[in-house]
């Protein structure tokens, strides 16, 4: 029996008006910041130095003088007692129940507390997130990732159970026998990475199984990677699954703060009723109202009280969408998902160059594989940029033409131009996780 | 709408309290209820943080 018929999780909060959001806004912004004021010693000091404290938050002008935090204050603040989160802890450790961090790619892992009020909050963001996709207790929702120490889609499985679906934990199978569960099991959806979701189509093929024919998925959630919002990515995966593919994106250290519902294909929703978005000009510093101008996003999470996560510069570039979504939400979108993090972005032969840009180009070419990689160098002070792709079976002797157009279209998108290599299908390397396809080698040379 | 649900809310959250507040040194009853709170507080953020901002226009 379908219990739930009303196309939102909480009509109440999803659609209040844009007055009432942005005054719900600022009293929990005050709530958070004198929880952090008065539990958090790493809070206390950073406002105290500011010459802030609780009653000083009374409009969002007031939030702006509200110093910043980043991944390098929440790895400096772990050397300090209590093992191993640092004084920015803001409950006694008696009440922290979960334990994640993040990946250490960019330095040292951030460790994150979460009390067991924490990790329900976690499941609610999430099931706003798999309600506005269509997920709903008829689903069978199958997990194909590591639970491990990770965040990855630990809240997503929460989540999806929140909402009454069926959840199939698919931890320690491999893909194969991934793919088999979920043809045996008749699956109705799933949640993955971009890469990963290519990948299991491309195992299927290997064993036989067309995804989009032969198994019964409805939908997918993307998050780890800006896949499903870079349109040949996403067309991608909803042609190899035969099924819409939505977009996520959390952090470990902020939480679920944004998705794409049923009405969107690369904007996202942010969930205004529990963040706040601000998008900061990273010149000037001024915060960025008007849609369509990128800036790096400055976070808070409302309620999240064990490690408060407040103004978080979390080096993500967004810029608001100008487009009013046809789903009713009051909520703002961000367009075209997360654009590039601001230490992704890099300068190469003096032009600014965003990642993604080149994976849009590179994915919209049926005759490629969907792995790639690139490699920037620099020789006698000139850069130099190595793109190795794959050719799919069924375009040999079609290099050439190949090559010549996908030339052609990285100049005319990133105004670069670029060496490519052709490697044998299935050499590249392939990634279960996070993919590092971008390397850039300057610094080390 | 909101006032009645809130008004409930109010109660779940009172009730878990004074189950709290006798429970002793029983683990069993403080730990279910700490878990009950964690729910009754994702009521509050759906329903309960809005009550106030009636008169917002």
């Amino acid at each position: 029996m379908v219990h739930h018929v009303a196309p939102y999780w909480n009509p109440v909060l999803e659609t209040l008006p844009r007055a009432k959001l942005r005054a719900l806004q600022l009293k929990k912004f005050q709530r958070i910041f004198a929880w952090a004021y008065e539990n958090s010693p790493f809070y206390r000091r950073l406002y105290q130095e500011a010459g802030l404290e609780p009653g000083d938050i009374k409009t969002f002008e007031d939030i702006r003088k509200v110093p910043q935090t980043d991944k390098g204050m929440l790895r400096e603040v772990q050397s300090r007692p209590p093992f191993p989160y640092g004084d920015i802890l803001a409950v006694p450790l008696a009440e922290v129940t979960a334990f994640r961090q993040t990946s250490g790619t960019t330095g040292m892992p951030v460790y994150q507390a979460d009390t067991w009020q924490d990790w329900e909050w976690w499941a609610e963001s999430w099931a706003y997130i798999l309600y506005a996709q269509g997920y709903r207790n008829t689903d069978r929702v199958f997990m194909p990732f590591g639970y491990n120490i990770f965040v990855a889609f630990w809240a997503g499985h929460y989540g999806a159970e929140k909402l009454g679906c069926e959840v199939v934990p698919g931890g320690v199978l491999d893909t194969q026998a991934r793919i088999l569960k979920l043809q045996e099991l008749k699956c109705t959806a799933f949640m993955a990475t971009p890469t990963y979701v290519l990948g299991m189509a491309d195992a299927a093929r290997k064993m036989g199984i067309d995804p989009a024919k032969d198994l019964f998925i409805k939908r997918i959630t993307c998050a780890g990677e800006p896949g499903a919002s870079i349109v040949a990515t996403k067309k991608r995966m909803e042609e190899a699954w035969g099924c819409r593919v939505f977009d996520h994106v959390g952090a470990t250290e902020i939480g679920a703060w944004s998705y794409s519902c049923l009405h969107q294909q690369t904007d996202l929703h942010v969930n205004e009723a529990f963040f706040l978005v601000e998008i900061e000009d990273e010149k000037t510093g001024a915060i960025i109202e008007e849609p369509g101008i990128p800036g790096k996003m400055i976070i808070t999470a409302f309620d999240r009280l064990g490690k408060p996560c407040i103004r978080f510069d979390s080096k993500d570039v967004i810029c608001w969408s100008d487009v009013s979504c046809a789903c009713g939400r009051t909520f703002r979108s961000i367009a075209g998902g997360v654009l590039g993090r601001e230490d992704d972005i890099t300068k190469v032969k003096g032009v600014l160059l965003a990642p993604t840009a080149i994976e849009d180009v590179v994915r919209s070419f049926a005759e490629l594989s969907y792995e790639y990689e690139v490699v920037v160098t620099r020789k006698a002070d000139i850069d130099d940029i190595l793109l190795k792709v794959e050719i799919n079976p069924g375009f040999e002797g079609q290099e050439e033409r190949i090559l010549s157009q996908l030339k052609d279209q990285l100049r005319v998108v990133t105004n670069l131009g670029y060496r490519v290599e052709v490697h044998p299908g299935g050499t590249l390397p392939r990634y279960g996780v996070k993919a590092k396809r971008f390397k850039d080698l300057r610094t080390k040379e | 709408m909101i006032d009645r649900l809130d008004e409930k809310i109010t109660g779940l959250r009172q009730a878990a309290q004074d189950v709290m507040a006798i429970c002793g040194s029983n683990e069993a009853v403080r730990r279910n209820i700490i878990k009950i709170m964690a729910n009754i507080k994702m009521l509050e953020l759906n329903i309960s943080d809005i009550k106030d901002l009636a008169e917002v226009s």
